[in-house]
């Protein structure tokens, strides 16, 4: 199986006022195609800044990320946005779906982004919402959903293009746990349905318990690693 | 990202944002009524300057004067001059012309006092301003006599609602006559009235209106002089002014000896200065559409702080900064298009308002006559305002031209919005 994912010796480092953080000390990592991969870590480990560089969003100081076999800090920045919205889907902890859009809309958006001829992505977006059990509620607007439901939307936009990877960053994070639990879930179906590959940004043990692969991160380091029952199973 | 979606979100903003939209829009609609109200109000205050000031000038005639005084130096041109001028090419007629201001007239009992007397070659004169010099009563006689004339019309209605003579009436006309030496002595001679003529209005200094005319050989006689004050010269066409009155010029050697009136140059001339006039009160009202535009960064700059998350979002999905400074940009196109639109109809109307009730105003102040327009028949009582097809597209573009540069600056900063800190922002 060829990687969909690939690190190699990641640093990035922030300025706080006159301090220097070293967020990333040298992250080298290797995420198979179809794989559902859990980073675990407690808060401070540099878990969001890991997931902000390897979904392009975030330069860093040294080191390389390769998504299909490209390397993504080797693009110019039009490249770059493009990329992401080719082969990288994000799901946030506090959803981020455009508070005046439908779901159908905010499903719809990384379509309309990339020129999809609006017949077709309103239909996909539809199918979408069906698939991650909303199609009921796809005029409703973020704030008539609750969490899990605005979080499915999330998923549903993050899966829509079709992208080479899923990065996830503290998915239920906001959620209480039957509904974290329900988001964990659905995840791994669509993950084990579609062959999507989800890397999945997290603090709770709880939810990196059932991927196939849990990364243990601290200090900016990868310190380790183990199968996960999902890594069991196969 | 398609055209129609950057729309929506553009248009989705401003509607979410209603209140505050709607102000910004009312700088713009506030500045483009100015300019607009403006400028075709400038342009129809032009338009009927322009008019009636061709009213007021024959422009196939010019008017040779002595310089220096308004009116030149009395006595200064001979026949010999006249002779000389009818012979340059493009020149129909060159007719002599004395005034004289000392004159009263009296009909028996009643008195009427012109402004002016003119001495003229009768059938000359009227050669040249057949079409204003047109008779009320009476007709110009077939032979001339020593003491035919012919009065003007408010000469004739010097007394309200009573005529000062009739055709065939013997008048008399009081001349003071100088002689050297002086003291010059008052003569009153007895004309024989041939006609008098309806409102003609001026042409250049001379008011028709006030006026009575005699033969000039008569005057000459009088006042024992065969030199003229002034030289009407007729042109085939009007287009050869300027080439003529160099030629005048030059036959009278040195420089400044004779004045040239030429209506068509001394039209451009006003025409110049009123759309001078125009530009300078519309680049005034274009302060107001600046002042939006200001008004437009502001909010602007505001609405992208707000969005901060949004735009973070959009990016991170793969929006492209140009697809950011589309959906800003659009939006400050947009209210630039709607402050245009109802900036344009509004700033109409309010010119035809001002046009109507400022300029009546002004003409109860103003004297009934005036150098400029001459005739007393047309005060400017209205204007109509002129919305010429070239001021609405300057509108239109400036409203959103100025919108667009004003939004220019938050929407960049928007479409340069570092997208892990956009998503941060709370």
């Amino acid at each position: 199986m060829s990687s969909a994912l690939e690190t190699r010796n990641i640093k990035r480092t922030y300025q706080m006022g006159k301090v220097t953080v070293a967020a990333l000390r040298g992250v080298s990592l290797e995420i198979k195609e179809g794989d559902f991969v859990a980073i675990l870590g407690p808060s401070g480990s540099g878990k969001s800044t890991l997931l902000h560089v390897l979904g392009g969003l975030d330069r860093p100081d040294g080191g390389e990320v390769l998504i299909d076999g490209i390397s993504l800090y080797a693009l110019n920045d039009n490249k770059l946005t493009d990329l992401r919205l080719q082969k990288i889907g994000f799901v946030f902890q506090f959803f981020n779906l455009l508070p005046r859009l439908t779901a159908l809309r905010n499903v719809e958006l990384p379509l309309t982004l990339a020129n999809v001829s609006e017949q077709e992505s309103v239909k996909k977006a539809g199918e979408m919402l069906e698939l991650v059990g909303l199609g009921d509620r796809v005029t409703h607007r973020p704030t008539e959903l609750s969490g899990g439901e605005q979080q499915r939307v999330a998923i549903a936009r993050a899966l829509i293009n079709d992208p080479k990877i899923i990065l996830a960053d503290e998915p239920t994070g906001n959620l209480d746990t039957t509904t974290g639990g329900e988001i964990v879930r659905l995840m791994q179906r669509l993950n084990k349905e579609k062959r999507q590959t989800f890397v999945v940004v997290t603090h709770d043990p709880s939810v990196a318990e059932n991927a196939d692969r849990i990364l243990f991160l601290k200090d900016g380091l990868i310190q380790g690693e183990k199968k996960g029952f999902g890594g069991m199973h196969h | 990202m398609r055209r129609k979606q950057i729309l929506a979100m553009a248009w989705g903003n401003m509607k979410l944002r209603r209140f505050r939209t709607s102000l910004t829009t009312l700088g713009v609609v506030i500045g483009i009524t100015a300019i607009i109200g403006l400028a075709s109000l400038g342009e129809g205050f032009r338009v009927t300057i322009k008019q009636q000031m061709e009213q007021g000038f024959e422009l196939n005639v010019l008017t040779v004067m002595s310089g220096g005084l308004l009116t030149g130096v009395p006595s200064f041109f001979t026949d010999d001059d006249i002779q000389n001028i009818s012979k340059i090419d493009g020149v129909i007629l060159a007719t002599p012309l004395i005034q004289k201001s000392d004159v009263k007239l009296f009909n028996d009992d009643k008195a009427s006092t012109p402004l002016v007397m003119l001495a003229v070659n009768f059938s000359e004169f009227w050669t040249i301003y057949t079409d204003r010099l047109v008779f009320e009563n009476g007709s110009l006689p077939q032979s001339i006599k020593n003491d035919t004339t012919v009065i003007g019309y408010n000469v004739q209605y010097y007394t309200e609602n009573e005529s000062f003579a009739y055709p065939g009436q013997n008048i008399t006309i009081q001349m003071t006559l100088r002689r050297v030496p002086p003291p010059a002595r008052r003569e009153n001679f007895t004309f024989n009235l041939a006609g008098t003529i309806g409102k003609s209005g001026a042409a250049g200094f001379i008011n028709f209106d006030d006026t009575v005319f005699v033969p000039i050989d008569t005057v000459r006689k009088l006042y024992n002089t065969s030199s003229s004050d002034m030289i009407f010269v007729r042109l085939a066409n009007p287009s050869y002014s300027d080439v003529v009155a160099k030629k005048i010029e030059d036959r009278f050697g040195a420089e400044g000896q004779v004045r040239v009136l030429v209506p068509a140059t001394f039209l451009e001339q006003v025409e110049t200065i009123l759309s001078m006039l125009q530009i300078f009160l519309t680049s005034i009202a274009s302060i107001a559409l600046l002042v939006a535009g200001l008004g437009i960064m502001n909010i602007m700059t505001v609405s992208v702080m707000e969005r901060t998350r949004e735009i973070g979002i959009l990016k991170a999905i793969g929006a492209r900064s140009r697809t950011i400074l589309a959906i800003f940009l659009t939006e400050a196109a947009m209210i630039g298009l709607i402050g245009g639109a109802i900036g344009l109809p509004l700033g109409y109307a309010v010119a035809q308002v001002m046009g109507r009730f400022l300029f009546r105003f002004s003409a109860e102040v103003t004297p009934k006559r005036s150098i400029i327009t001459g005739s007393s028949t047309h005060p400017l009582s209205e204007v109509s305002p002129i919305l010429t097809p070239e001021w609405v597209v300057i509108a239109i573009v400036f409203a959103m031209g100025v919108s667009i540069l004003f939004g220019w600056y938050p929407a960049r900063k928007a479409a340069k919005l570092d997208p892990v800190k956009a998503l941060r922002y709370e």
